[in-house]
């Protein structure tokens, strides 16, 4: 007991001794893992624990399952430090090993945990050998074929053991790997790389039961550089597309006529009148717009011209007043208007009288022109304007291809001048035709020209009237044009005269009724458009009377008593003579005794 | 006019039909083409008439097929394996784990490849089919135990009936092979069918019956068993095909 007790105490003293001197039993071993490369041996590593300041050993003890014999490790060399190789005699497979290490020092051992281990379920082969990658050209495009060898020690060969392969593949620069598994094969093609770019490649393997390998050393390959063609879709898209040009082209052809309209459009040719293409074509484009150029189009229609101011008469006593049966459109006379026209109004189928007028006058005329004289001519002026020029410009009554000219009222008060009214306008149709048919002084159109060298001898005059009744007449000289006669637009509006006043040259001085410069004087007869027929001598003579408040002289012998105010205002006949002798048929004479005047408006 | 000859009846008959067989066409040029027959998986039948008219197995079809097989039990076995002491044993205590021996273990077989291949085909052979046949019973039961049991859900007692009927075809399977090898004049007659007598139970020797774990644990070591020595087998008699 005492001895017991002694040796406790001593221990318990040196194991102070030693734990103030820092060295101690070592500490606990620790078994980390136990592989087997070709289930035929195995090896297992320990960590060892702390050695407590003293040099250490250990040792590995195992025991088979089911059997209590203890045996130590055989090799403590072959695989390293700390480390326990079992080799093929001591390696039993399906058996539990309980394996333990012991850490002995000078101060005392310690047993590590016990490992169950069961070499079949710790298989992990060594690492494949010798990959190599290869590039394999091929129609569908260059790829890798990457081969490698089973690991030396690893036996498939009997079946012992199976291995199963997988390789990975990446760029330099990828961060991933692409993982590839090969199944038991040794090679693996690797397609869809890109080209012209470094590849690195590595192997490993694992039983159908363990633990994978690790990785092979880096293989590097590189793609070359190429065009991933397609061949086959490119054949078809090149049939396709000459299938579809060849469908095409012939149904073009077929159809080509409606395509060339389609597409060529026949341009329409220049369609304007009076323009010659072929001037065009010469290139001179002066020629081809003076062309154009109409004289005196667009018409401007002097409104002025259209309205029937005044018409002077003059009363010449030398001469009387001589209707050119002729001249005179009788025709226009006996003319029936087929409007009922009073005598007031003054465009009451104008045109249509006119055209009648125009019909039946030309025949008689010859030419169209009247001539007007100076001074001594009384000439009677018919407000109807015609416009029977204009409408038959190419009447083939003209012989020589005048125009015809209407007895239309003087426009303005001058007496004279205006007469020789310069402007020539034409207000209808075509200005050309007229030109080309007038005679150099033609185109009175506005004014009655009267001519008076044949009127003494023409007709039958009349002795003088004591009363001197200007004697109006109108002496269409349509035989020739001996005066020119400035051109007078023809036509006019029909309007309504009025006599203005006698002036002592025994001209009457008419003036229409729309005028708004009458003057105040002849303001009786302001509303009054008539002129009230005295009588009708027997040669178609019209005795126009004035108006019973100017209280005018009726009668050739009657004194006029005119009133002083106006000049003498002598009973103005209005002698229209016709050439049927029926004067009474073509005036119209109201019942009032007036005298429709349009109706005897001469019209040529 | 011209269609008057057919009738609204007559013609809807007619484009039916034709619109039927068009379909029916295209269903069968579409069935043929996506059909790739290499791609099926090909299946021999084993054929019940004899060689005539039948396409026959070849032994090394029949090696495959059983190695599939030996394989599939292995890791059915493995899965359960691992279930179990996952949600069971949670504590990797491994001293004492297995107390008791396999029931197999009387059986001999060897634990290293020298060791097997010392055995010849037909020793081998008995040894696979030894195997097989004491798992019979024993995998019954375990499937039985388990189904009982609360804790294993459906998936793990499906598994333990699938692996009974995967070692049970197993042992047909083997069978046949061994039958193949003495036809072809490679196994001689020294196996011998196993006699009933040696069924065994999987009694310790302490007379207790054996755990699950326990049973999932033998089990799994003589799956692996059987199919290495089913590769060994194979590769020493068809050396040419995955050796």
């Amino acid at each position: 007991m005492r001895n017991s007790g002694a040796v406790l105490i001593l221990i318990f003293i040196v194991k102070l001794i030693s734990q103030a001197a820092g060295v101690s039993a070592p500490g606990k071993p620790k078994l980390t893992s136990c592989r087997s490369p070709e289930k035929e041996t195995f090896t297992c590593w320990w960590e060892p624990g702390e050695d407590g300041g003293l040099p250490t050993t250990y040792a590995l003890y195992y025991h088979l399952e089911n059997s209590e014999t203890v045996y130590e490790c055989p090799d403590y060399k072959t695989a390293g430090n700390n480390s326990c190789f079992f080799n093929k005699n001591d390696t039993s497979l399906w058996v539990n090993y309980n394996i333990t290490v012991v850490a002995t020092n000078a101060l005392g051992k310690n047993i590590s945990e016990p490992v169950e281990v069961d070499v079949a379920y710790i298989v992990q082969p060594n690492t494949p050998e010798n990959v190599t990658a290869v590039v394999v050209d091929e129609d569908q495009g260059p790829f890798v074929r990457v081969s490698w060898e089973k690991p030396r020690t690893a036996d498939t060969r009997s079946g012992w053991i199976t291995l199963l392969y997988q390789l990975r593949v990446k760029q330099q620069k990828d961060k991933e790997w692409e993982e590839y598994n090969a199944g038991m094969q040794k090679y693996y093609n690797v397609f869809s790389l890109h080209p012209d770019t470094e590849f690195m490649v590595q192997v490993r393997c694992k039983p159908d039961h363990g633990f994978w390998s690790e990785w092979t050393q880096t293989t590097y390959i590189k793609m070359p550089d190429y065009i991933p063609r397609q061949r086959s879709l490119w054949i078809i898209i090149t049939i396709f597309s000459v299938f579809i040009v060849l469908i095409l082209t012939w149904t073009l052809n077929v159809k080509r006529n409606s395509v060339k309209l389609c597409l060529l459009p026949p341009v329409p040719g220049p369609k304007i009148k009076g323009f010659d293409k072929q001037l065009l074509k010469s290139g001179k484009t002066e020629e081809v717009f003076n062309s154009l150029v109409i004289q005196g189009f667009p018409p401007t229609i002097d409104y002025d011209d259209l309205l029937v101011e005044y018409l002077e008469v003059y009363d010449n006593e030398e001469q009387e007043l001589v209707l050119d049966g002729k001249d005179l459109s009788e025709d226009c006379i006996k003319s029936k208007s087929p409007s009922d026209c009073d005598s007031g109004r003054g465009s009451c189928d104008s045109r249509t009288l006119l055209l009648e007028k125009c019909m039946v006058g030309r025949k008689g005329s010859g030419s169209d022109q009247h001539q007007y004289s100076q001074h001594g001519e009384t000439s009677w002026a018919s407000t109807e304007s015609s416009e029977c020029q204009g409408l038959e410009p190419g009447s083939p009554e003209s012989s020589d291809g005048r125009v015809k000219t209407w007895p239309v009222v003087f426009s303005s008060p001058q007496p004279h001048h205006h007469y020789q009214a310069e402007t020539v306008k034409p207000v209808y149709h075509s200005v050309p035709e007229i030109l080309n048919h007038s005679s150099p002084h033609i185109m009175p159109t506005n004014y009655h020209h009267l001519h008076h060298q044949d009127i003494p001898q023409q007709e039958g005059r009349h002795g003088k009237p004591a009363c001197r009744h200007s004697q109006s007449y109108n002496h269409f000289n349509l035989d020739g044009l001996n005066t020119p006669a400035p051109g007078v637009s023809p036509s006019r509006s029909l309007e309504y005269v009025e006599v203005q006043r006698v002036n002592p040259e025994n001209m009457l001085l008419l003036r229409p009724l729309s005028d708004p410069n009458r003057e105040p004087e002849g303001s009786d007869y302001a509303g009054e458009d008539y002129s009230k027929v005295k009588e009708v001598t027997s040669n178609n003579i019209l005795l126009l009377r004035r108006d019973t408040s100017h209280h005018c002289v009726d009668d050739y012998s009657q004194a006029s008593q005119c009133t002083t105010q106006q000049p003498p205002h002598p009973c103005k006949p209005v002698i229209y003579q016709s050439n049927s002798g029926m004067p009474q048929e073509g005036m119209r004479v109201m019942g009032n005794g007036y005298v429709d005047s349009t109706v005897l408006m001469p019209s040529y | 006019m011209s269609l008057t000859l057919c009738s609204p009846t007559l013609c809807l008959y007619f484009s039916l039909s034709l619109g039927l067989s068009l379909w029916a066409v295209a269903v069968l040029l579409v069935a043929l083409l996506c059909l790739d027959p290499h791609s099926r998986v090909s299946s021999a039948p084993i054929c019940t008439h004899g060689p005539s008219g039948c396409h026959v197995p070849s032994l090394a079809d029949l090696f495959d097929r059983v190695i599939q097989h030996s394989a599939r039990m292995h890791s059915l076995s493995n899965d359960l394996h691992s279930e179990f002491e996952q949600y069971f044993l949670p504590s990797k205590n491994s001293i004492g784990k297995i107390y008791r021996k396999c029931h197999t273990s009387s059986i001999l077989t060897p634990n290293g490849k020298e060791n097997a291949q010392k055995l010849a085909r037909e020793e081998l052979t008995e040894v696979i089919l030894k195997l097989l046949m004491a798992w019979r019973d024993p995998l019954f039961q375990l499937h039985q135990s388990m189904a009982h049991q609360q804790d294993f859900n459906s998936f793990s007692s499906n598994k333990a009936l699938e692996m009974g009927d995967m070692t049970h075809e197993l042992r047909k399977g083997v069978e046949k092979v061994a039958e193949k090898m003495r036809v072809l004049g490679m196994l001689g007659n020294s196996v011998t069918g196993l006699s009933p007598a040696e069924t065994m139970l999987p009694i310790s020797d302490s007379g207790e019956a054996m755990s699950n774990y326990e049973l999932l644990y033998c089990f799994r070591r003589d799956s692996n068993k059987v199919q290495n020595y089913l590769k060994i087998l194979k590769c020493r008699i068809i050396p040419e095909h995955d050796c």
